[in-house]
C-alpha cells in the first residue's frame, strides 16, 4: 500500500515491570486523520516518543514513509512534524518568530516561512498575539496561545506525517474548533495525521479512524461510526448520581427497561438502552429523581464516549501508569490532568 | 461543546491531492543559523545582562584576589591577571552551562529540539556558539581591569590567545554539557559546585604550580585546568610564559571527550 505513511507493527516497550506499549499495531494513510485515545498512562506518549526516535522500542517495527524508524530514526524525523505534549520552547520568541524558525528548520525558504506564519495566524485566529513575546515562567502569552503556537510550529511546513500530542489542552472553545478544522485540513491536503487526545467528543467529528489504547494495548480501532456501534438502535441514559455516589441502577431496573451496557464514570452512570424503551427509561429516571436517588438525568443518542468508557473503564485512582514512570524522556506525562479521565462532553 | 461547533464533516476528503507532502529538512548551514537565532532569542533580553555580570565577575576576580596578597609584586600580579580569564571561562562552562542544560531537560526544550529533523551535532554546535559569545567579553574585561589595577604590561600573541581562549571555552562548555546530560539535574548541580571550588582553590591557575604538593602537580598534568591556563597565559604574556604541545594535547583530549559524551546523550534513545 503506497499510501501508508505510518505503519506500526507489534510495538512493545516496557519501563521496568510496567509494559507501556504492548504489541501495539496501527496504521495511518496519507490523507487520513487517526485519533489515538486513551486514559492517562495508557501509553500514548510512549508510542509518540518512539516514532520520533526519543525512545527505543523493545520489539516491533515502525515504518514512516520509506524509512525504518527503529533502524534510522533520523530519516523518520525528516517525515514527521511533532507537536509534543509539553509546550514548545518559545520563551523570548513571538509566535511569528517561533512559526518561522520551525518552518525554516523543516526546509521552508525564508519567504515561505514568513508566509506560513501569516497564513497560520489567520487560520488559527492568532493575529492579536502574533508579535507578542512569550516571557519566561509563562508570562507574555497564555497557555492556550502557547499551545496554538506550538501547533502552528508543527504544521508550518507540510510534512508527510503530523503527530499531535494533546493539541487542544488549554485552548478555548472557539479556537479549539479552528484547530480541529486545521487538523482536518492537513489531512485533506495529503498529510497523515496521528492525533493523541482525551477529547473523545471533539475528535470523533474530525477523525477518519480511531485507535483506543488501554494499559498499553490496542483495545479497539476503526472508524468512529463502527466503534460507536449501536447508535441507531440505542439511546444513552445519563444519570447524575447523588453526592454519596450510590448507584441506584445496580439495585434493580424495571422489567420494561433492558440495560444493554452500564458504565460508571465518576458520579455519572451511562446506560445504553434500546430506542423503543425510551419512554420507560424516562419514567424510571424520573421516578429515581423524585425519590432523590439521582440528581438529574439526560437521554440522548449513544456517543463514542460511551463506547470509549466501556472499553477502557475508569482506572482506579492512584493506579500505576506507564507514562508517569520517572523517565526523563517523558517529562510531559505528569502534565496530564487527572480530571480528564471521564473524557470531555 | 455542542454538536454545532464543528462544521467540518468527518470522513475522507472528497478529492485526494495529487501531490503529497514530501519529507524535508533544511540544509546544515540554514539549520545551524536557525538554531543559533532560536537560542539567542530565548536568552534574548538576558544576554547583555549575562555578559555584563560575567564581565563584573572578571573584574571581581582580579581585584578580589589582589586583596589576598597585600604587597603584590609585578610577577605575581602578572601571573594572577593572566590566570583570571581561565578561571572565568572554566566556571562559566562548569556552572552556567549545566544549569542551562538541566533547565532545558526539565522544561522539554531538550526533547523538542531532539524531535526535529536536525543533525544532532548542530544542536550542540549552536549551544556552544552561544556560550562562546557569552564568555569572550569577560576575557577582555579581566585583562583591561588587570592593566588598570596592577599596571601590568602584556605581550599578546593573538593567534595563540584566540585559539587558546576558544579551546578553553569549548572544553569547559562541552564538559559542563556532558555533566548536565549524563547526571540527574540535582547531582549535576552538586558536581558543578564541587568543580568550581576545585578550579578556584585547588588549580594552579591564579597561583604557580610549584605551590602544590608534588603528587598534586602530577594530577594536574592530566586535568584541563592547568594546561588551559598555561595556554591562555602564553597568549596574553608571550614574553614571560610559554605553553607546551602537551598542554594542547591534554586540553584537546578533554574537549573531545566532553563533545563525545554530549553528542552521545543527544543521539541516544533510552
Amino acid at each position: 500500500m503506497p499510501d501508508v505513511i505510518l505503519e506500526v507493527v507489534g510495538l512493545t516497550r516496557s519501563f521496568g515491570s510496567v509494559v507501556a506499549n504492548n504489541e501495539v499495531s496501527l496504521q495511518v494513510r496519507a490523507g487520513d486523520v487517526v485519533g489515538l485515545l486513551g486514559h492517562n498512562g495508557a501509553g500514548k506518549t510512549t508510542l509518540v516518543s518512539q516514532l520520533v526516535g526519543l525512545l527505543r522500542p523493545d520489539a516491533g517495527t515502525i515504518r514512516v514513509g520509506e524509512a525504518d524508524a527503529v533502524a534510522d530514526p533520523a530519516a523518520a524525523r525528516r517525515h514527521i512534524a511533532l507537536q509534543p505534549q509539553a509546550q514548545a520552547p518559545i520563551d523570548g520568541l513571538t509566535p511569528r518568530q517561533g512559526i518561522e524558525l520551525a518552518g525554516r528548520i523543516r526546509g521552508l525558504s525564508a519567504r515561505d516561512a514568513r508566509a506560513a506564519a501569516t497564513g497560520l495566524a489567520e487560520e488559527l485566529d492568532l493575529g492579536p498575539w502574533l508579535d507578542r513575546r512569550a516571557l519566561p515562567d509563562g508570562g507574555g502569552l497564555s497557555g492556550g496561545i502557547r499551545r496554538l503556537t506550538s501547533f502552528a510550529m508543527a504544521v508550518a511546513a507540510p510534512m508527510p506525517l503530523l503527530v499531535l500530542d494533546e493539541p487542544t489542552n488549554d485552548i478555548d472553545a472557539s479556537r479549539r474548533r479552528l484547530l480541529w478544522e486545521a487538523v482536518r485540513r492537513r489531512g485533506d491536503e495529503g498529510s497523515g495525521v496521528l492525533v493523541v487526545t482525551h477529547n473523545v467528543a471533539e475528535a470523533e467529528r474530525v477523525v477518519d479512524d480511531l485507535v483506543v489504547l488501554h494499559h498499553g494495548r490496542v483495545v479497539a480501532s476503526g472508524p468512529p461510526a463502527r466503534l460507536r456501534g449501536t447508535q441507531d438502535r440505542d439511546l444513552r441514559l445519563d444519570l447524575q448520581l447523588q453526592p454519596d455516589g450510590h448507584d441506584p441502577t445496580t439495585d434493580e431496573a424495571p422489567a420494561s427497561v433492558r440495560v444493554r451496557r452500564h458504565v460508571r464514570a465518576g458520579r455519572r452512570v451511562l446506560l445504553t438502552v434500546p430506542t423503543d424503551q425510551a419512554a420507560a427509561a424516562v419514567t424510571w429516571a424520573t421516578t429515581l429523581r423524585e425519590q432523590e436517588h439521582i440528581d438529574g438525568f439526560a437521554l440522548g443518542p449513544v456517543t463514542l464516549e460511551d463506547t470509549y468508557l466501556a472499553l477502557t473503564g475508569s482506572p482506579p485512582a492512584g493506579e500505576s501508569s506507564p507514562d508517569s514512570q520517572p523517565d526523563e524522556s517523558d517529562p510531559h506525562a505528569r502534565t496530564e490532568r487527572p480530571d480528564e479521565e471521564t473524557a470531555h462532553v | 461543546m455542542s454538536e454545532q461547533t464543528l462544521t467540518t464533516p468527518p470522513g475522507p476528503a472528497p478529492t485526494r491531492p495529487t501531490t503529497l507532502p514530501a519529507p524535508s529538512a533544511a540544509g546544515a548551514l540554514t539549520t545551524y543559523v536557525t538554531l543559533l537565532r532560536w537560542t539567542l532569542s530565548q536568552i534574548g533580553a538576558m544576554l547583555p545582562l549575562i555578559i555584563v555580570v560575567q564581565a563584573l565577575l572578571a573584574a571581581g576576580i582580579i581585584v578580589g584576589f589582589g586583596f589576598l596578597i597585600p604587597d603584590i609584586d609585578p610577577g605575581t600580579a602578572l601571573f594572577l591577571s593572566t590566570g583570571a580569564p581561565t578561571v572565568l571561562l572554566l566556571t562559566l562552562g562548569l556552572v552556567m552551562v549545566p544549569q542551562g542544560v538541566s533547565r532545558a531537560r526539565t522544561d522539554g526544550t531538550f526533547h523538542y529540539m531532539r524531535s526535529m529533523p536536525v543533525w544532532r551535532p548542530l544542536l550542540l554546535a549552536a549551544d556552544l556558539t552561544v556560550w562562546v559569545i557569552v564568555a569572550l567579553p569577560s576575557v577582555a574585561v579581566s585583562v583591561l581591569v588587570a592593566i588598570w589595577r596592577y599596571d601590568i604590561s602584556l605581550s599578546l600573541d593573538w593567534p595563540v590567545l584566540i585559539s587558546a581562549t576558544v579551546l578553553v571555552t569549548v572544553t569547559a562548555t562541552a564538559v559542563g554539557y556532558a555533566i548536565a546530560v549524563s547526571l540527574p539535574p540535582l547531582l549535576a548541580q552538586l558536581v558543578s559546585q564541587v568543580l568550581v571550588f576545585f578550579v578556584l582553590l585547588f588549580s594552579p591557575i591564579t597561583f604557580p604550580l610549584e605551590q602544590l604538593p608534588q603528587w598534586f602537580q602530577a594530577v594536574h598534568d592530566w586535568l584541563p585546568a592547568r594546561p588551559g591556563a598555561d595556554l591562555v597565559r602564553a597568549g596574553l604574556a608571550s614574553d614571560t610564559f610559554t605553553a607546551t604541545g602537551r598542554d594542547l594535547l591534554v586540553l584537546s583530549a578533554w574537549c573531545l571527550a566532553g563533545l563525545a559524551i554530549s553528542l552521545r546523550a543527544l543521539v541516544r534513545r533510552k
